[in-house]
């Protein structure tokens, strides 16, 4: 179902001896683990640490656990300063010495990567010696990284030098965006520091990703907690995981657990599988119909069995859709309001109908339509417009009468979702004209009406045209899609 | 601070108010169904206004970075009234809509046999749409009412824990905390409630099932009387904890026994900077 591997993290283990961590792991289900090496667990300063390796690397090729290795260690380097030295201190050798160390350890276990991240920059270091630090510093152990060709995993990490996603890819780029830096995503951090969502994060760095970590957070609150504790949205995280494409390792980080860590541990597995839903279509190529079809989410199917067997189920089962399969945009990264090409419930939405269409009579079909329109919701309300270039010819007025009703609301989803294939094909030349500047007016994007090019006719055109004008006049900005469309018809 | 103001009426507000809301930390909020100050004098005048608290409303509150959800029902004054009874049958439609996340208001005004009818069919239908239940004390002859809201309660078989009683005031706050229901207090700028009065209930019998709202409408009220109680608590030496739980996480608590509520970030709304909690990002540590 998934490409990437679910894992633990053994900073959530740090009572437990490393082998009984990594077989407890193993036997929950886990399938990879994030290693954090530490004093009591494969100390790189030990004596015997390469038979060490050699011994963890065989159990986890006899468990089947896919590793990084982690470098968060508290009170390895320094056992009284936490986290000490960092990159970006007065004094950062022992820190690159360690992380080389962990390089090498890596390759020793046949890890995907090291994870490391910047350190809190000192009050008495300037932000620009930080930076030049840690450019010094991330420089040198690449060196040691491509020796070996083992990838690093950047963290942005809450309170410290490289807090943001934006900052680790600065980073890189100003690096000369080596290819074995990567990055190394915890989803708790993106709710608590990051300006949008986990799941934009991780479309923003994508296949930069190197490694991931899981576990919910609150908005401001550096604060790793169990899944459902927080505010993190676990399913659309997940999906976007394997929307990009993810392959490597996805652990769960609860360092502050560790008392409890098998239950917690048991509990997070469990709460994971439970947020593995189906993924969104893939944004490819294909007509909307296609899309239509990939839609599998198991609550739809059995959904339209439910009507196909009893039509009057649709009257519970659609307002219902949002709750049950998503409400996520079908395009994210070009459509964030879904408003081009809708959402994931109004394509579930309009699979019901497509199913009530094959068993309803014409003239029912048309009432049901016209009520489920009358008592919906703004979501259901769009997905009866965005399902109607779908129904039978019968449907047609209606159809007509509620995309009308749509362009009557200024609620700009509603204007959208009415102006697609259906107006296009049976709204009168007026309404429609209407539709079209309703739509530059409130802000939906032309991408929204459908054949805009073949509708568009000189009284259109004079009609932006003036709306253009009036614009102007009062020294507003005109509407880029007014432009275009103006400038299309001119050359 | 971060506010969930869990009864406010927002139809009656202006979008002054949402961006000063917005600013004093409101990221969530619940928008009962009730009177409208002019007697309605029949069922589309209710469906018209439940369209616009599940449709244009929660639009409205997302262009201020405010998650909206409703209460529906048929408000106790109009409950008197035969025209608009009818409501009731048209109830259960909205009762199944996304962000609709209780019954409500329900309760008495007058406690008339209309009233007792009307609120025990509601609390049933609570129960079948395993919704929670937002009740409002009486305005006039409170005590009784109060008691004898519990009473019907207890009789409706809903579980106190899915009740909230609001409007509460020192005469009647202890008769709820005793019956398990979950305690709501609207602070008003000159009735109900004030913010000193708040926080010496609060002392008296702790944060657990407490709920503080601003319940602001069409009449003098304050739709930031929520904040202005949190930093009268934090004047009375509460902590910020404390505060996050009365004005966030207890609400949030309360309404997500309805599985329906949304919390996300509106896509285009930075964070709130606010730390809460006694914690902030700067906490330091690290990966830990």
């Amino acid at each position: 179902m998934t490409g990437f591997r679910l894992g633990y993290g053994t900073n959530g283990f740090a009572n437990h001896r490393l082998d009984d961590a990594l077989r407890i792991i193993a036997d929950l289900g886990y399938t990879s683990v994030a290693l954090t090496i530490d004093h009591h667990h494969l100390d790189p300063f030990g004596a015997d640490v390469s038979k060490e390796v050699d011994h963890v690397a065989n159990l986890l090729d006899r468990l089947e656990l896919r590793s990084v290795v982690e470098t968060g260690a508290r009170y390895l380097l320094d056992p009284t300063h936490k986290h000490h030295p960092t990159l970006v201190c007065d004094e950062p050798e022992r820190r690159i010495d360690f992380l080389n160390r962990a390089v090498r350890i890596a390759a020793g276990l046949g890890a995907d990567c090291v994870s490391f991240w910047s350190g809190i920059r000192p009050s008495t270091v300037d932000e620009e010696t930080a930076w030049r630090r840690l450019r010094v510093g991330v420089a040198e152990v690449l060196e040691e990284a491509a020796a070996l060709n083992v990838p690093l995993g950047l963290e942005p990490e809450p309170g410290m030098f490289v807090e943001h996603l934006s900052d680790a890819l600065r980073l890189r780029e100003e690096l000369g965006a080596p290819a074995l830096l990567g990055i190394t995503l915890d989803v708790g951090h993106c709710v608590a520091v990051e300006p949008v969502d986990a799941a934009t994060c991780i479309r923003r760095a994508a296949d930069l990703i190197v490694n991931v970590q899981l576990d919910d957070m609150r908005t401001g609150v550096h604060d790793h907690l169990e899944f459902g504790d927080g505010e993190l949205n676990l399913p659309a995280t997940l999906a976007a995981l394997t929307e990009v494409g993810y392959t490597g390792v996805a652990a769960v980080e609860l360092p502050r657990h560790s008392h409890a860590a098998p239950v917690v541990a048991a509990r997070a597995i469990e709460a994971l599988h439970a947020a593995l839903v189906p993924a969104n279509p893939e944004p490819s190529a294909g007509t909307d119909l296609e899309w239509v079809n990939k839609v599998d989410h198991p609550w739809l199917v059995e959904a339209e069995q439910k009507v196909r067997r009893d039509p009057a189920a649709i009257g519970s089962l659609f307002p219902a859709v949002g709750r049950k399969v998503g409400r996520a945009p079908l395009r994210p990264e070009t459509d964030p309001q879904g408003l081009v090409h809708g959402t994931v419930d109004d394509l579930a939405r309009t699979r019901l109908l497509a199913v009530l269409a094959a068993v309803l009579p014409a003239e029912r079909l048309s009432d049901e339509l016209a009520q489920l329109y009358r008592y919906g919701d703004d979501a259901e309300r769009r997905g009866v417009l965005r399902g109607l270039a779908a129904l039978p010819a019968s449907t047609v007025p209606t159809g007509v009468e509620l995309v009308k009703d749509a362009l009557r609301a200024n609620d700009i989803r509603l204007v959208a979702a009415a102006m697609g294939e259906f107006a296009a094909k049976h709204l009168d030349a007026h309404s429609w004209r209407h539709g079209v500047l309703k739509c530059l007016f409130v802000g939906v994007p032309l991408a929204a009406v459908s054949d805009v090019d073949a509708r568009s006719d000189d009284e259109l055109l004079r009609m932006v045209a003036d709306y253009a004008a009036e614009r102007e006049a009062a020294g507003r900005e005109v509407p880029t899609d007014a432009v275009t469309l103006l400038e299309a018809r001119a050359s | 601070m971060r506010i969930f103001d869990p009864h406010i009426h927002m139809t009656s507000r202006t979008t002054d108010d949402y961006e000063a809301m917005f600013a004093a930390g409101v990221r969530a909020l619940v928008e009962p169904a009730f009177w409208l100050g002019q007697p309605r004098t029949s069922v589309a005048s209710f469906t018209d206004y439940f369209d616009s608290l599940i449709g244009w409303e929660r639009f409205r509150a997302a262009q201020f970075g405010i998650r909206h959800h409703a209460t529906i029902g048929l408000n106790p004054k109009e409950a008197n009234d035969p025209r608009c009874r009818e409501v009731l049958e048209v109830l259960p439609r909205y009762l199944a809509k996304d962000g609709v996340v209780a019954v409500g208001e329900l309760g008495y005004d007058s406690m008339t046999p209309e009233e007792d009818e009307v609120f025990a069919r509601q609390l049933a239908m609570a129960v079948e749409h395993e919704l929670p239940a937002l009740v409002h004390t009486p305005h006039r002859d409170k005590l009784v009412g109060t008691k004898r809201t519990i009473d019907v309660v207890a009789e409706s078989g809903i579980e106190p824990g899915r009740v909230i009683v609001d409007h509460l005031n020192e005469p009647t706050v202890a008769v709820v905390a005793e019956s398990g229901c979950w305690m709501g207090f609207s602070i008003y700028p000159d009735t109900k409630m004030d913010e000193q009065r708040m926080v010496a209930i609060l002392k008296e019998y702790g944060t657990d099932r407490m709920i503080v709202n601003s319940a602001a409408d069409w009449g003098r009220s304050d739709p930031l009387k929520t904040y202005k109680t949190g930093l009268a608590m934090l004047d009375a030496g509460f902590t910020e904890s404390d505060v996050d739980k009365v004005l966030w996480q207890n609400p949030v608590d309360f309404y997500s026994q309805s599985d329906r509520l949304v919390l996300d970030e509106l896509p285009g709304f930075a964070p709130s900077k606010e730390t809460f909690a006694g914690n902030s990002v700067l906490r330091g540590g690290g990966n830990t």
